[in-house]
């Protein structure tokens, strides 16, 4: 089974939750575009999200993220609590 | 004087229910420490110009309780001699002027809990996934 996809605050996308079939060694990168693939909308937010693999921050970038079936990644908006 | 017996501990939830300051510092308490030092977050009434009815706060918990965890981790790397934390968040809608978050630390003397709590909430709006939601009146300014 494909890594599942958690998706926070996704007002925007009209979206909570979607499973995603991907490789199982992505880039965050990768991921990212594939998600404005499907969402076209998400685009404009890019400079805004961070995301987080297995709830660990990880940079939108080349680094290879190795991931398992049912692995929670996270697009997490810009945070504002306290 | 054994303080074996007081192990530090971290207090960290997340509910929606009130917040109570009572609650939160005693959890901190500890015959070996002096000083016990707290922070408040409360709701305003306004934000960016704009009159506020309440805030709506919500988490992606599982990694909320992870980071504060660190946060705490950190503290005690930093502040050595702090004895005990606690964060309590509130969650879902938060009136003004009711507490939406409490930190508590304790420790021997005033300076490092001081420090602490004030890492605390500094860190913890830098890096806790957690988002409020305002309720706005709309092209409204401040009377």
């Amino acid at each position: 089974p494909p890594p599942r996809c958690f998706w926070q605050s996704a007002e925007l996308a009209g979206l909570r939750c979607e499973t995603l079939s991907v490789p199982r060694q992505i880039t965050a990168l990768q991921l990212w575009e594939e998600k404005v693939r499907l969402h076209p909308r998400l685009a404009v937010i890019r400079d805004q999200v961070v995301f987080a693999v297995r709830q660990e921050y990880v940079l939108l970038g080349d680094q290879v993220l190795v991931l398992q079936p049912g692995d929670e990644v996270a697009i997490i908006p810009p945070i504002s609590g306290g | 004087m054994d303080e074996s017996e007081d192990v530090p501990k971290d207090f960290i939830k997340l509910k929606s229910e009130k917040l109570s300051v009572d609650e939160v510092s005693e959890l901190v308490i500890s015959p070996y420490c002096g000083a016990v030092s707290l922070f408040i977050g409360t709701t305003r009434n306004n934000f960016e110009g704009k009159k506020v009815i309440h805030l709506e706060y919500e988490a992606y918990t599982s990694m909320a309780e992870t980071e504060i965890k660190k946060i705490c981790r950190d503290v005690r790397q930093k502040w050595p001699s702090v004895k005990h934390i606690a964060v309590h968040h509130r969650l879902g809608v938060v009136p003004i002027t009711e507490a939406s978050v409490i930190i508590a630390v304790s420790s021997p003397h005033r300076t490092e809990s001081l420090e602490a709590v004030m890492y605390c909430i500094n860190t913890l709006k830098a890096s806790v996934p957690i988002w409020k939601k305002t309720s706005q009146e709309l092209g409204e300014g401040l009377s």
